[in-house]
């Protein structure tokens, strides 16, 4: 498995199609930089199925940003993850340590 | 008041920064409020129950100075319904857009997956009527969006997405809850209570009120009754609940966990109420809302269960007009409308017989039959003159005495 960070991440060249198709789900790129991004998600499971055919593995995982601390994490540190509707996906979450230490949501407002 | 009671509405949060959760979804819908030269003049936000939807709308327009017109599910959505109400708001600009505090007006039509029979008719047609003609923003939410009939509406409108709120997200909104309303909870029991409500903000919020308001202490013992919601709860049960209920909440959770068919438990409700309130005053406004919930349970009809939670807020709050007012009573069940057509089949099946019998002679309808037919026949009987009609109807003996006892069709 791949963990990609949901701000910017490289993909080999594909082909016109591909590259299209990836705009259509929601991907963004950034010319200058060469680097993809997420810029929509109404269709993410499906973008990350087109992303992890491309790169050839069984499954891809976006790094979580915590609205607490804003760190990224990944979602293997998550004791919830096995019942998560949206795991690896790229969302916002609150990471393992913000959680124990109960770290208030109006701090992060 | 009745709303401070619930701490859904209680905690709802009033800016965007509060709506716990699909920050993206957020920020794309903001983004489309806030810009001037939207692509598309309407949007769709789509996603389960309980994430945020609703709340987002109202809290966005709230900090962005809109004033929001609103269609939810309990209005009808016909053709001349939303003409009525959103023809005039979306044709033109309000006056007050050009003082700095206000933006105009925003129509936001709830659930609109829901819109359907023959109440809605038209509907989904004159919204895009609306859409296409709209001076202002039009914002639409939907559980489903997959449905056929909502396809022509995602074509002309840009797409939200909302997911199910994470686990994590519930927990620490659900330990600040407890902070503020003093309860010492146990973390087990909060992380109970955010699996088992599947990413939904609202059942999440429902569920730790229901099991902590009353003794400001939550343990995860306490929450052992959360699995236990698919028990089978019968009539007299249900009723039984529902009827001593303390709390507006309270009525709720008993009916959103019986197993008695929707229809009958609204006529036994409504059976009950007499003897539930003896002050006219109350009484009638526990009927009042009865009504509304069979308006609700007629727009669910077999696929809109959605719509589920408003039919039992409705009649949650017929049982919490008065709590303080409960005194013990013998229930009627099961209800009479099933008791009467119990005892009245074999009279029923009898009449339905001899209208058969009438109409296929004189070549018309059991109903024309029962109605302009049968009131003759019985005077003819009663005047001795009637052989020759009975034989012509082919009558048995049985059916010409049912029709000389006959009072009332």
């Amino acid at each position: 498995m791949v963990v990609l960070n949901k701000q910017g991440f490289k993909l080999p060249r594909v082909e016109k199609d591909k590259f299209i198709l990836l705009l259509r789900l929601g991907l963004e790129y950034d010319r200058a930089k060469g680097t993809f991004c997420v810029g929509s998600y109404n269709n993410i499971e499906r973008l990350t199925n087109t992303i992890a055919e491309i790169l050839g593995e069984d499954e891809v995982a976006f790094s979580q940003t915590c609205i607490h601390c804003g760190k990224d994490f990944a979602c293997s540190e998550c004791k919830y993850a096995e019942s998560c509707a949206t795991r690896n996906l790229p969302f916002h979450c609150v990471c393992p340590r913000c959680l124990k230490s109960g770290g208030k949501l109006e701090d992060t407002r | 008041m009745r709303e401070d009671l619930l701490w859904v509405e209680k905690y709802r949060p009033k800016r965007i920064a509060d709506v716990i959760g699909n920050e993206e979804a957020k920020s794309a819908f903001t983004d489309w409020l806030k810009n001037k030269h939207r692509s598309k003049k309407a949007i769709l936000l789509y996603g389960p129950p309980g994430v945020g939807k609703t709340t987002l709308v109202n809290a966005a327009a709230h900090e962005f100075g809109f004033r929001v017109i609103e269609m939810n599910a309990s209005d009808a959505r016909s053709e001349k319904a939303i003409c009525k109400v959103a023809g005039p708001a979306t044709a033109f600009v309000a006056l007050d857009t050009f003082s700095s505090e206000s933006k105009g007006n925003v129509l936001f039509m709830d659930e609109v997956d829901g819109i359907a029979g023959n109440e809605d008719r038209g509907g989904v047609s004159t919204i895009l009527r609306l859409i296409e003609e709209s001076r202002i923003p039009v914002i639409m939410a939907a559980n489903d969006p997959d449905i056929d009939k909502l396809r022509p509406l995602k074509k002309v409108s840009a797409l939200v997405r909302f997911h199910q709120v994470r686990i994590p997200l519930i927990i620490a909104m659900l330990q600040e809850i407890c902070q503020k309303e003093h309860i010492e909870a146990e973390f087990e029991a909060l992380e109970r209570i955010a699996e088992n409500s599947q990413g939904d903000v609202r059942s999440a919020i429902n569920d730790l009120q229901s099991l902590a308001e009353a003794s400001r202490k939550l343990t995860l013992q306490d929450t052992v009754g959360l699995s236990a919601r698919n028990k089978d709860v019968g009539m007299d049960e249900t009723l039984g609940g529902y009827f001593s209920a303390k709390s507006l909440l309270e009525a709720s959770m008993r009916l959103s966990r019986s197993s008695v068919d929707y229809d009958e438990l609204l006529m036994a409700i409504g059976d009950n109420l007499p003897l539930r309130y003896r002050d006219p005053a109350e009484l009638a406004e526990a009927y009042d809302f009865v009504s509304q919930a069979d308006v609700f349970r007629g727009r669910i009809g077999t696929e809109n269960w959605h719509l589920l939670r408003y039919f039992f807020n409705s009649l949650a709050m017929a049982a919490a007009v008065s709590p303080g007012s409960y005194q013990p009573f013998s229930l009627i069940s099961p209800p009479i409308r099933v008791i009467t057509l119990f005892w009245t089949k074999g009279r029923r099946t009898m009449l339905n017989n001899i209208c058969g019998k009438i109409g296929q002679r004189c070549h018309v309808s059991r109903a024309t039959a029962k109605t302009d037919v049968v009131p003759y026949v019985k005077a003819m009987l009663s005047r001795r003159k009637a052989d020759e009609i009975v034989s012509w109807l082919e009558l048995d003996n049985e059916e010409v005495e049912f029709l000389g006892k006959l009072n009332r069709l």
